[in-house]
């Protein structure tokens, strides 16, 4: 009986591995219970899979989405302009707040588990500035955004064409249907997508030459509005003449960056694309941004396109945003997110929220000669005036993006101020000339925001 | 009192409760503040009154020191005395021994001694390399001895003498009963109002006419509870922790089932009192080794029948096809075949060290196994192998076999995978059910949101969603209850078995019979098994096979071999007047006068049981048989 005695522990291996298990059961409940109770089945907050509970409202407190009644904001333009951060009836656009969040919106903590009444989630956004940035694209394609880039809270973040939530079986049908109006209707412009950089990409390029060319401070460079390099040639739309660096990116001199860009090599200019975080996703709030992309040509003609930022070269207007936070934050800036507070029905803090960091690559002393450079570009070219005092840095981008379309207008930059610490992109599809369209669609959001501050 | 008069005034006192339970419940101005203020208490005291529950029988079973019990001594010439603590005893050189005699001419298993439920011992003799003596002469088969016979191990001699009639009962006056820290009958109280909280609220939450079959299940549930420990009062038994475990997992099973299947209420309340009878029965049967042993071919030919019969006529109720419908009636061969199992694979010390029984219990297992695994249901086929295995380890100690089977089984169940894409596929999921919520990982990720969602008190009775989904009240029990009634109780459920397997742990050191010990803890081990496959299968810590959970899923076959399986946990609890798998000694014995000294004996006396009135003086026989020293051996 000794010896069998002496065998039963095989039975407690198996006890204690029934406890192990109730161990790590009990810990995972703790840890992902709030992710396990909004699962859109669990019908104790959901109602046919659309969350039924708590409220997102704007970061003023203005109502975007009741969860028991299914209502949006009052005022149509706000319920278009914030429909990406938001989400439409039926899930269909991946950034909204309603799939993003629905784990805030949800009253649960693992003691008591799902409660009835669902606390309110507070979005970082602005829904007037969204409106004010939808009015100002004036019915044209591309996204708005904006976000302080010492607390990394999106305050504007508009993606077109978008649509009333109100009208979602409709556009539904269409987009079933077919219809080119809503073609990537439910694709967050700003976060899923990436474009054409255009002249935008030019900041990269400088980067790349201030660190690795000696010669950048004394760079010169005549442009005759041609380039001839092996195998094409770059064109300019008009001849900038004799330029340094500085004026050759006011000038935006596709001339003088094709010859940067032949002499750097295009290893060194992916690297610069790498370090620069345009090749790589962001992640904000558990989702991840498209990434861009870069191809290091072996033809001199197309190395120099892609320094110009055309050829192959794709960028995503977030980690655009979070480049340019950087740019201004002389190397890092904190990353970008959409969820300020969640209060509980009893108005106590309902999550503890903390923000991450991004950071580039770039020397501190980059930053800051193209901070330099492109503040001058808004002082000599864009015009101070539509800025009011504000100190912004920016750099303009003509997309070229077919034969038979009108270019892609872009405007990207930040303020250097640290009363207003704001980076943004602006991004007008087909728009056409990139400082004056979407220049004056920033100037717009960015006088209205400073106007609020 | 003529019998319509009398069911004319159940149906009144029925009805008149219901409509009470249900006034109280209602949202009237008197109740509705009240109800909601009781509404919360009863959250809170449910999982508080299944706490206490189980927290008295776990420090009423594990707390404490086992008391040994002592059936007799060997004593040899130079007054080394040897208590005999078990019905079996391994005589030999080796220190795992019961009894160890150091002496070189001893093999390290030279025989074994085992008593009957009479009370009768018979010497066996274990291919040892010097001869086994009774009384000088040579002993070469199985042999019944008395008391003062001198048994030869080698060069060592050693007199028998068994404990008397008269020291049986004076040593079951000393040892302590159970119950006497933690009162049975304050358990009980404690579970019944728990059952009655359950019941009231459940009242109110099920369709209006199945008020009748809550009623008529809470109260034969309570009723047989009460019943039972009357009877264990009546027949002086003071251990019902393990009883009391038992019906507080029925109580959750019954509120399951009338939460989610209430016409199945019937059903679930005759099995369990069939299962109450079976394990009253397989109790008496298992009071003596010899006719538990017997009935073993029975039961594999039983239950070789049953699982031919299922293989071949078996009904896909459920994804496997382990179902069986005779008329009215379905069930599950394979919950039967279980009780059969455990009795088949256990064996007493003499069977263990014969080859042929060991093949025998092989071949059965294997059949078991295959027809499990033919028929699809491979959760039960992998209780049934770790059973199996439980089996063979404990028969033999033999590790490195048990290994090589394991990986024979890892092998085989590789094939399976290979040739059945329909088990392979749920292993596809596996730890990924997230990221395929609506197809296989369907019941994971539901289970894992209800169970959430109930926290840690539950969302209270009827308000949860996860018990819609098909099979959901066996397969995702524990997301049920952790739904329901709360993480608490669902893990008071587990912890339940976890207990019941610690117990079994424990009293193997007290066990009488190898029979006993091996009996419970392959019963402890289906019950592990199939606790760890129903509760980590459904909430994606293993992959989800569909096993019940030992008496809290829905279903008679699953209930009716629980209760079954309860008697051989009950049968190694040696604690005196524990419970009726255990005979008590006679009162007042008469002496027994096969027992009685005849002659004084040349050795000295065994202590004794103190002032114990009969005293040993048999006489021993100087060993006639040459002794090899270790040296002579070539």
């Amino acid at each position: 009986m000794k010896r069998l005695r002496g065998r039963t522990w095989f039975v407690l291996l198996f006890t204690l591995l029934l406890l192990a298990g109730t161990l790590v059961l009990v810990w995972q409940y703790f840890t992902q219970g709030r992710e396990w109770a909004s699962f859109s089945a669990n019908s104790h907050l959901f109602t046919k899979g659309r969350i039924a509970t708590g409220a997102i409202t704007d970061r003023n407190g203005v109502l975007l989405y009741d969860g028991p009644s299914g209502d949006y904001a009052e005022d149509k333009t706000t319920r278009t302009a914030t429909l990406h951060a938001v989400g439409d009836q039926y899930g269909n656009i991946a950034t909204g707040a309603k799939l993003l969040f629905k784990q805030y919106m949800a009253a649960y903590n693992p003691v008591t588990g799902t409660g009835s009444e669902g606390n309110t989630v507070a979005l970082t956004i602005d829904a007037e500035l969204n409106a004010a940035a939808l009015r100002a694209l004036d019915g044209r394609n591309g996204t708005v955004a904006v976000y302080n880039y010492n607390t990394g809270e999106i305050l504007c973040m508009v993606s077109a064409p978008t649509f009333d939530p109100y009208d979602s079986q409709q556009v539904l049908e269409a987009v079933n249907a077919g219809d080119t109006r809503y073609n990537g209707v439910y694709l967050n412009h700003f976060f899923s997508a990436a474009f054409t950089p255009g002249s935008t990409f030019k900041l990269v390029t400088t980067a790349a030459a201030l660190d690795k060319l000696n010669s950048a401070a004394d760079f010169s460079f005549t442009c005759t509005g041609s380039l001839e390099l092996e195998g094409g040639t770059i064109t300019c739309p008009s001849v900038h003449g004799a330029q340094d660096l500085s004026d050759a990116l006011a000038n935006s001199c596709n001339c003088a960056f094709a010859q940067l860009a032949v002499e750097l090599g295009g290893e060194t200019l992916l690297r610069y694309t790498k370090d620069a975080g345009l090749l790589d996703s962001v992640e904000m709030n558990g989702i991840f941004s498209a990434k861009g992309s870069f191809t290091p040509s072996s033809n001199p003609s197309e190395l120099g396109w892609s320094g110009v930022g055309q050829y192959t070269n794709l960028v995503n207007p977030c980690s655009e945003l979070v480049f340019l936070g950087c740019i201004a934050g002389e190397g890092s800036a904190k990353t970008p997110t959409l969820l300020k507070s969640v209060t509980t029905s009893l108005g106590l803090p309902g999550a503890f929220l903390s923000t991450g960091d991004s950071s580039i690559a770039y020397k501190p002393s980059t930053c800051r000669m193209l901070k330099q450079m492109m503040r001058r570009n808004v002082t000599d070219h864009y015009g101070q005036e539509q800025f009011g005092t504000l100190p912004v840095c920016a750099k303009s981008g003509t997309a070229e993006v077919g034969p038979d379309v009108s270019p892609h207008a872009w405007f990207v930059g930040f303020v250097d101020d640290p009363a207003h610490p704001y980076a943004f992109v602006v991004l007008v599809e087909n728009g056409g000339w990139g400082s004056s369209v979407a220049g004056s669609v920033a100037a717009e959001v960015l006088t209205q925001l400073c106007r609020e501050d | 009192m003529n019998v319509a008069l009398f069911s004319t005034l159940s149906d009144g006192v029925q009805k008149l409760l219901l409509r009470l339970l249900s006034f109280l419940a209602e949202e009237n101005p008197l109740t509705g503040a009240v109800g909601g203020i009781a509404a919360g208490i009863c959250r809170l005291l449910l999982p508080l009154l299944g706490f206490l529950v189980v927290v008295r029988c776990a420090r009423s079973l594990l707390q404490g020191k086992l008391e040994h019990e002592t059936w007799g001594w060997l004593s040899t010439r130079e007054g080394k005395h040897t208590e005999l603590d078990h019905w079996e005893v391994l005589i030999g050189r080796s220190r795992r021994c019961d009894v160890v005699y150091s002496d070189r001419t001893v093999s390290r298993n030279h025989a074994a001694l085992i008593r009957d439920h009479r009370g009768a011992w018979t010497l066996y003799p274990l291919r040892s390399k010097n001869p086994v003596t009774l009384n000088g002469r040579v002993v070469l088969q199985p042999t019944p001895i008395q008391s003062g016979a001198v048994l030869g191990f080698g060069a060592v001699q050693a007199a028998f003498r068994p404990i008397s009639p008269t020291e049986e009962a004076e040593q079951a006056r000393r040892r302590t009963r159970p119950g006497k820290v933690f009162s049975p009958g304050v358990t009980l109280l404690l579970l019944s109002l728990f059952q009655a909280l359950l019941c009231a609220t459940l009242v109110n939450v099920v369709d209006p006419d199945y008020g009748q079959a809550v009623l008529f299940a809470f109260g034969v549930l309570l009723a047989s509870m009460w019943v039972v420990y009357a009877l264990y009062r009546i027949l002086r038994r003071t251990g019902f922790e393990i009883e009391t475990l038992a019906f507080f997992l029925t109580t959750l099973c019954f509120t399951v089932t009338a939460d989610s299947a209430p016409s199945a209420l019937y059903k679930q309340t005759i099995t369990m009192v069939l299962g109450l009878v079976l394990f009253f029965a397989l109790s008496m049967v298992l009071r003596d080794v010899d006719l538990a042993a017997k009935l073993r071919w029975p039961a594999a030919a039983g239950a070789g029948i049953l699982l031919a019969f299922n293989l071949l006529l078996g009904q896909r109720l459920f994804g496997a096809k382990n179902w069986m419908v005779i008329g009215p009636v379905s069930f599950q061969p394979s919950e039967l075949v279980k009780v059969a199992f455990v009795l088949v694979g256990a064996a007493t010390l003499d069977r263990m060290f014969t080859r042929r029984n060991l093949i025998g219990t092989l071949v059965f297992s294997a059949f078991c196994v295959g027809s499990l695994a033919l028929m699809s249901d491979f959760g039960t086929a992998l209780v049934f192998f770790v059973a199996f295995l439980a089996i063979a380890f404990l028969r033999s100690g033999d590790l490195p076999s048990v290994a090589f089977m394991t990986a024979a089984a890892v092998f085989a169940g590789m094939l399976v995978l290979r040739f059945k894409p329909y088990v392979a596929s749920r292993f596809s999921v596996y730890r990924h059910v997230w990221e395929d919520p609506s197809g296989l990982g369907y019941q994971q990720t539901r289970t894992l949101s209800a169970l959430a969602s109930g926290g840690l008190f539950g969302q209270g009775l009827g308000n949860g969603w996860l018990k819609k989904i098909g099979a959901a009240n066996t397969d995702l029990v524990f997301g049920v209850i952790g739904e329901e009634l709360g993480l608490i109780l669902a893990l008071l459920a587990v912890s339940v078995i976890v207990l019941l397997a610690l117990f079994t742990v424990k009293s193997a050191a007290t066990g009488r019979s190898s029979f006993y010990v091996i009996a419970a803890c392959t019963t402890a081990m289906i019950f592990l098994m199939q606790t760890m496959l129903n509760v980590f299968g459904s909430t994606d810590l293993l992959p989800l096979t569909g096993v019940t959970f030992p008496f809290v899923s829905v279903g008679g076959s699953s209930m009716l071999s629980c209760w079954c399986l309860l008697a051989y946990i009950k049968a190694v609890d040696t604690r005196q007047n524990a419970g009726i798998a255990v005979r008590l000694p006679k009162r007042n014995p008469k002496p027994d006068p096969e027992n009685a000294p005849n002659a004084p004996s040349p050795f000295p006396e065994p202590p004794g049981m103190g002032d114990a009135t009969q005293r040993w003086n048999g006489e021993g026989f100087g060993a006639q048989v040459h002794i090899h020293r270790e040296e002579d051996v070539p």
